[in-house]
């Protein structure tokens, strides 16, 4: 009986702590197709008009634009610059290894606004201060760490013997590498890309310090807006990132399996 | 592991052994737009108009005002951290011991909400307990139990929750790693010479825990160092470094000081850094 009572009050701890998990999103979910022009419970009706402001608010649909664009460009240039050193250092017997794979990583640990901080002033005494090349840069070296440690997880678990036989077999390195690697390592780069991306589409505090008319991401729209207004048009927003967040994660879990990525350190 | 055995015909093409070259693009991108921009940060912390002064450090770590400011960053951190093992640490064990077929959509709940954006999260959180929000309808209209609405948003407990939100599934991430991999039978065994259940977890289960509490609580503690979109929105007052560099570069724009700040900050992620990589090559031995 001792048993099933201490079952019991984990079981509740674990409701409990689900409720508090989903609370502050399913609010907002529930928030962003309220008929009412402002926050308020219950809700009085349905409706989808704060959706349709999200496309009538200028401002919005140019930092989404620039959004997507950076998030796709950070992690296009990460891949070519991340797979080759993923390669390397999940082959390599080098002891320098896997220092080099802890300082790929390293940005990770730094706290993101220290580096936005760092980067702005460091560009703009290269020249290209608050551009559009600064903000793909500097998101660059935080979405490089993701499609690192995806693709290097995926390549130290595979065996070598299919490049032995593509080469063995007279498959020069360049043709192994794009008939034989390429498709094996594939769900890591996807997974990667997917983390890379969002990672990317959600930083604010990197973002923040590159704020302009033609530069600001979506987040930075979002915070300015939340500062001077509190309307539904932000769970609206939410609503939609939430939901490509989601389809993301369905594709991540049909192509790699939610169970290798769970662990962040 | 068949794959392990020696093979009989050891020569493996050299190629296989990829170039160093291959890391160096990213090396050399990081050192340049990673490496130099810190650095760059820590020369702007000590240069004047005519010369270099260590002032400011004198004055971030002798000031009142200022060791207040990094005494409340690294408390507030340690507080979310410590919440954050308390109410992860059932959870992680719930899921490992005995979430059975439910495993999977419990991963799927602790993982989807890291994926939100952190704004929405932060508004999520205002709306619950906004004036008109769902807390004050509550306990105002539908339940009657207060006769004004509570003034919640913008006190400090609200942003911890808020962290604590956004951090704990690192945490039972974390912790559900390493509980799997303990081996049931040292707990049977200890059931068996005599220890109930309560004994058994706090002398077996929680000391063979103890590396994935570590490896949580330096991550969310790293984490939690360096947030401040939580804070801006949700701040009640506190004032963190994270916090105090926004200002300084939207207000005050004493950029030398901010620059400061932001190598203390530094200073304290790179020490999580080390204390991550001792803990890590220590479960590797």
């Amino acid at each position: 009986m001792k048993r099933d009572w201490i079952n019991l009050s984990l079981g509740a701890f674990v409701v409990l702590f689900f409720i508090f998990m989903l609370a502050p999103i399913l609010i907002v979910v529930l928030v962003s197709f309220t008929s009412a022009g402002y926050v308020s419970f219950p809700i009085p009706g349905w409706s989808l008009k704060w959706f349709a402001r999200i496309f009538e608010y200028q401002p919005f649909v140019d930092a989404l634009i620039v959004s997507i664009e950076i998030a796709i460009g950070a992690t296009i240039l990460s891949c070519l610059i991340g797979v080759p050193a993923a390669l390397y250092l999940a082959r390599s017997r080098s002891r320098w290894a896997s220092g080099v794979m802890t300082f790929l990583l390293s940005p990770l640990s730094m706290p993101m606004i220290v580096i936005g901080f760092a980067s702005l002033f460091f560009l703009s005494w290269l020249g290209i201060g608050i551009s559009f090349a600064a903000l793909l840069i500097t998101h660059t070296v935080v979405c490089l760490p993701y499609i690192v440690r995806t693709v290097a997880g995926v390549y130290s678990g595979l065996r070598p013997a299919y490049e032995e036989a593509a080469a063995i077999l007279g498959a020069n390195p360049l043709k192994t590498f794009w008939h034989v690697t390429l498709p094996l390592i594939r769900p890591g780069i996807m997974a990667g890309s997917l983390f890379s991306f969002l990672t990317s589409f959600d930083n604010l505090p990197i973002s923040y310090f590159f704020g302009s008319s033609s530069t600001n991401t979506l987040p930075v729209v979002m915070l300015s807006y939340l500062e001077n207004q509190f309307d539904p048009t932000i769970a609206a927003l939410s609503t939609l990132q939430l939901l490509i967040a989601v389809v993301a994660l369905l594709i991540v879990d049909r192509v790699y399996g939610i169970d290798k990525m769970t662990v962040a350190g | 592991m068949s794959d392990m055995t020696p093979q009989p015909t050891p020569p493996r093409p050299r190629r296989l052994l990829l170039p160093l070259f291959l890391a160096l693009p990213a090396v050399v991108f990081l050192i340049v737009f990673f490496v130099a921009p810190l650095f760059d940060n820590g020369m702007r912390s000590i240069l004047t108009q005519d010369g270099w002064t260590v002032s400011r450090y004198v004055s971030l770590l002798t000031d009142r005002f200022y060791l207040g400011i990094i005494g409340q960053t690294v408390l507030l951190s340690a507080g979310v951290t410590l919440i954050s093992v308390v109410i992860g640490y059932p959870v992680a064990y719930f899921l490992v011991r005995k979430a059975g077929r439910f495993a999977g959509l419990i991963i799927f709940l602790l993982i989807a909400p890291l994926l939100t954006s952190i704004i929405m999260r932060t508004f999520g959180w205002q709306v619950l307990f906004a004036r008109r929000g769902l807390v004050n309808t509550l306990l105002v209209d539908e339940l009657g139990i207060l006769s004004a609405p509570l003034r919640l948003t913008n006190s400090p407990e609200i942003a911890i929750a808020a962290l604590v939100h956004v951090l704990v599934p690192f945490m039972v991430l974390s912790i559900a790693t390493v509980l799997q991999g303990i081996d049931t039978r040292l707990e049977e065994s200890a059931k068996i010479l005599g220890a109930n259940r309560l004994r058994t977890f706090w002398e077996v289960t929680l000391p063979l825990s103890l590396d994935g509490i570590g490896t949580g609580a330096i991550l969310v503690f790293m984490i939690a160092n360096g947030s401040f979109v939580t804070l801006v929105l949700l701040g009640g007052g506190l004032q963190t470094l994270p916090l105090m560099i926004y200002q300084q570069f939207n207000t005050t724009r004493d950029f030398g000081m901010a620059s400061a700040m932001s190598m203390i900050l530094l200073v304290i992620a790179v020490a999580c850094l080390f204390a991550q990589l001792r803990l890590v090559r220590r479960k590797g031995a």
